[in-house]
């Protein structure tokens, strides 16, 4: 117990120790704050969107008095939540969209553009936790531990100190301990209010917490590892942050760029290109080529199959699904990449654990490259949907009558 | 003078030669060294592939707009261009926002899309500082190699018991720093090798000449404001331990703190509608334009009034232009005055922000340095603009050159009897000839004269900076104790 004491005295003199634990709490706080601050933002525009998408279906209402026309006119909002923890960790929703409006058209003409906020902030990054705990925390506790033996050893005490304690490396390890400690409560207390202000579940606020903690013990580790090497303190130092340098971004920059060889996608412009060719030849060729196609996959709509005139609205919207026929394989296997990739990069992400960390977190917050291609794929639902709702007006040929509409479906959020 | 400057000198080469025979000097440098060499061919070979696979993909869909064949204009209209962004050459230092922004933008009527397939969108998430770019290296971890083995230079003399000799030699405290500073900064410019042979192949691959030799200049600068400052605590500070505290604490704020607070701050303080808002919002303006499809809308009364007045007619079928045509013509008019409206607006703000960001910079150089390069090398924010902006001119050319076909070679009577049957339809195809109203689109970064103009903020804040540091290490210097 005096001991405790002891090494608690002692750290409250150490000026360094506690400007680096200040610092920590420092950039706890604030990456918590400014998450919070984010993700209110975020919902903000959602709330207003979602009202203002409403309002401009209402105007159209009864402006147009067929369903081809409505199909075409129609824009429907779709959005991603953020979940109850992605105040810690924005992830991709900086560089990938949150918020999409699609109508009845082929949707691979859509589903790519990209509402991304300023590029400047994208490429810089956002201060939020995942960043504090994953890049500054392993520096600060390198901060921290350095010097704790190597000091002592320059101050002549460290015989002293070895000899007069019960065991070899007992005061090391309390010392180091208590330090470690410190600095876990000043990340994981800002986390904790930060979770009650968002009313985060629990489990997430404690498998997050148990994702920094190991974190933070995996560099202590690899702090008392150089510890016994009996370097001076500016060595130590200078190897450490090597280290860290080699974790944080050199191994991650050789994995990014392995997985992205390992792995290569179909060029974005040719998926829009093919796209388009086949949305575009139609109006060309014969109706059949079109229809052909279409009642192949939707068999239901064979007897309304026959076009006879030169403009359809029917033949239109068939062409349009064909377009997205058409482009398929190669949008799956754009989107298939993209998983592998992310897939793989979890799994040599384990080579990196300032990686794994973001990566963890990013899962717990729901705002991981999954997310964001789970979020990708409920737009794609919802666009089926919306065709399946317009097939059947379209086909039969049917009035727009009010009742009708208002069984169009909506957008409806999934929460996380 | 000349005695004093080879004294200097001497020091400053001892100083060389020590690095040299420390293994853990030696080792840093190599590390760097080889670090920096991969980084700069992953990002040369990166570019020059995008260079060529985005030249080609240009040329393959202005080929494939010229070779459709005869058809109604309104279709071409919709069936569009593909414009893409070519990287500048000196994007192979400094890729910048290319890699955030999308890369390839569709162009039809009536709406203006958004650039797409951004890099960032498909490739590996691993914590930020995955993108390595010889820009990242020099900004980010060339200080930190040169406060690993500079910040002893001054204080291990001290440690050493060296210094009272060297001061009492009659060397005063300035020439001592001064002598460390020239080695700290002959170091320094020696590592900045690799991005002047860069800059040199830019150049060959036609770079400015100009620009090329900027960038070189500002990351010249860049380094030795790092150099003043590593000499600064050296001299200040007694213990290489809390030198090397002080300095990690400076580069952590300074690389990694400071530049996201001041894009939390932007954010906050010049908040920018996103796209869908806008689009959204403007959804009303768009409506008292009218729809150009829509010919019998009461939107194109006024336009009927005035062209049957201008032709002396009471009818549209006896106007000698296809009323159609000119309502197209008249409704992109206006809608294009709309959306550019909003466009400029939000490019404005975004503009505003990257401002009000690059205000940090008197907090951190590394945020002053890479908004410097970025501006160089033609990746920066006011590029992108720059980009939008003309693809939007050559979308805004080519529809209305298409409408004006539409409106003056396209009989009215033709048009709107074009669903009758197969040979009125037939009898609305416009010769394919029609299709070279589309211009050649290649996008040519500003002139290095304008983008140099953008950079000298950032290369006076990094003097700024360079002088302010130097001078209180002078100062520092000049009451030197042993």
């Amino acid at each position: 117990m005096t001991a405790t004491t002891g090494e608690l005295e002692f750290l409250a003199k150490d000026r360094a120790a506690l400007l680096w634990l200040g610092i920590a709490l420092l950039v706890a706080s604030l990456s918590v704050f400014l998450g919070l601050r984010e993700v209110g933002a975020q919902r903000t525009v959602l709330g207003a969107l979602v009202e203002n998408d409403r309002a401009e279906r209402e105007v159209l209402t009864g402006l147009h008095q067929d369903w081809g026309s409505v199909a075409y006119y129609t824009f429907h909002l779709t959005y991603d939540l953020p979940s109850d923890f992605a105040f810690a960790a924005l992830g991709t929703r900086d560089t990938a969209p949150w918020k999409h409006r699609v109508r009845a058209l082929a949707l691979e003409g859509q589903i790519y553009e990209t509402d991304a906020d300023n590029p400047d902030f994208a490429l810089i990054g956002r201060f939020d936790f995942a960043f504090a705990a994953s890049m500054l925390v392993p520096l600060l506790l390198i901060l921290l531990l350095h010097d704790l033996r190597s000091r002592e050893r320059t101050a002549g005490r460290y015989e002293l100190l070895s000899a007069t304690s019960a065991s070899a490396g007992s005061p090391w390890f309390a010392r180091a301990a208590l330090r470690v400690g410190a600095l876990l409560l000043c990340l994981i207390v800002p986390l904790l209010i930060g979770g009650l202000l968002a009313a985060t579940s629990a489990s997430k606020l404690a498998l997050a917490s148990l994702v920094v903690t190991l974190h933070i013990g995996f560099w202590w580790g690899v702090c008392a590892a150089i510890d016994r090497l009996c370097w001076s303190s500016p060595v130590n130092l200078t190897a450490l942050i090597g280290i860290w340098l080699a974790l944080a971004s050199i191994v991650p920059a050789t994995i990014k760029g392995s997985v992205e060889a390992a792995v290569p996608l179909p060029d974005g412009g040719t998926i829009m290109l093919t796209q388009r060719e086949a949305v575009n030849d139609a109006w060309d060729l014969p109706k059949s080529a079109t229809m052909e196609p279409f009642i192949e996959r939707h068999p239901e709509w064979a007897e309304y199959a026959e076009i006879s005139e030169s403009f359809e609205w029917k033949w239109y919207y068939a062409f349009q699904q064909v377009g997205d026929q058409v482009a398929e394989p190669l949008s799956n296997a754009y989107r298939e990449g993209r998983i592998k990739r992310d897939r793989l990069a979890g799994r040599l992400a384990w080579l990196s654990p300032p990686a794994l960390v973001e990566r963890t977190l990013q899962g717990i917050a729901g705002t991981s490259m999954t997310d964001s291609i789970a979020y990708e794929q409920r737009v794609r639902d919802f666009h089926s949907t919306l065709r399946h709702y317009y097939y059947p007006r379209l086909f039969r040929d049917e009035a727009v009558s009010d009742a009708s509409l208002r069984e169009r479906p909506e957008f409806s959020a999934m929460n996380k | 003078m000349n005695g004093l400057m080879s004294r200097l000198f001497t020091i400053a080469r001892a100083e060389w030669q020590l690095w040299l025979r420390q293994r853990l000097a030696l080792g840093a440098l190599l590390v760097f060294a080889l670090l920096l060499v991969a980084t700069s061919l992953v990002t040369a070979l990166k570019a020059s592939q995008e260079h060529h696979e985005r030249t080609h993909q240009q040329a393959a869909a202005e080929a494939s707009f010229l070779s459709q064949p005869d058809r109604h204009p309104h279709r071409m209209v919709h069936y569009g261009h593909y414009v893409f962004r070519i990287p500048a050459p000196l994007s192979m230092i400094d890729p910048g926002v290319d890699s955030v922004t999308g890369q390839s933008m569709f162009l039809e009527g009536h709406q203006q899309n958004t650039a797409m397939f951004a890099d960032a969108r498909a490739s590996a998430e691993l914590g930020g500082f995955e993108n390595l770019t010889t820009a990242l290296v020099y900004q980010l971890f060339l200080p930190l190699l040169l406060i690993a083995i500079g910040h002893g230079l001054i204080i291990r003399e001290r440690e050493d018991n060296t210094l009272a000799p060297l001061l009492a030699q009659g060397m005063t405290g300035i020439q001592l720093f001064a002598a460390k500073w020239m080695a700290l900064a002959g170091l320094s410019l020696a590592l900045l090798l690799p991005l002047a042979i860069m800059g040199a192949i830019a150049a060959s691959q036609g770079a400015a000449v100009l620009a090329s030799a900027a960038i070189i200049g500002l990351y010249a600068l860049y380094v030795l404001v790092w150099c003043s400052l590593i000499l600064l605590v050296s001299t200040c500070v007694r213990s290489r331990s809390i030198a090397l505290g002080i300095l990690t604490l400076c580069w952590l704020a300074a690389a990694l703190i400071v530049p996201r607070i001041a894009v939390e701050s932007a954010s906050s303080a010049v908040p920018a509608p996103s796209k869908l808002e806008t689009d959204i919002n403007m959804q009303a303006e768009l409506r008292t334009v009218g729809d150009g499809h829509n010919a019998d809308s009461p939107n194109f009364q006024q336009l009927r009034a005035n062209l049957l007045a201008q032709y002396d007619v009471t009818r549209v079928e006896d106007l000698p232009v296809n009323f159609r045509g000119m309502v197209a013509q008249s409704a992109e008019a206006g809608l294009t005055e709309v959306m550019n409206r909003h466009a400029e607006e939000r490019m404005a703000l975004e503009a505003a922000q990257a401002r009000f960001a690059a205000s940090f910079g008197w907090l951190s150089p590394v945020l002053t340095v890479s908004a410097g390069s970025r501006a160089l090398a033609a990746t920066d924010l006011a590029t992108h603009h720059r980009f939008l902006r003309e693809a939007e001119a050559v979308r805004f050319d080519f529809v209305q050159g298409l409408n004006r076909v539409h409106a003056e070679q396209l009989a009215y009577r033709d048009d709107i009897n074009r669903n009758r049957d197969r040979q009125a339809s037939r009898r609305t195809r416009m010769s394919a000839d029609n299709w070279k109203v589309l211009d050649e689109f290649s996008f040519e970064p500003a002139a290095a004269g304008e983008r140099i103009a953008n950079a000298s903020t950032p290369a006076a804040m990094l003097l700024a900076w360079l002088l302010m540091l130097t001078a209180i290490g002078i100062l520092a210097a000049r009451r030197m104790q042993p």
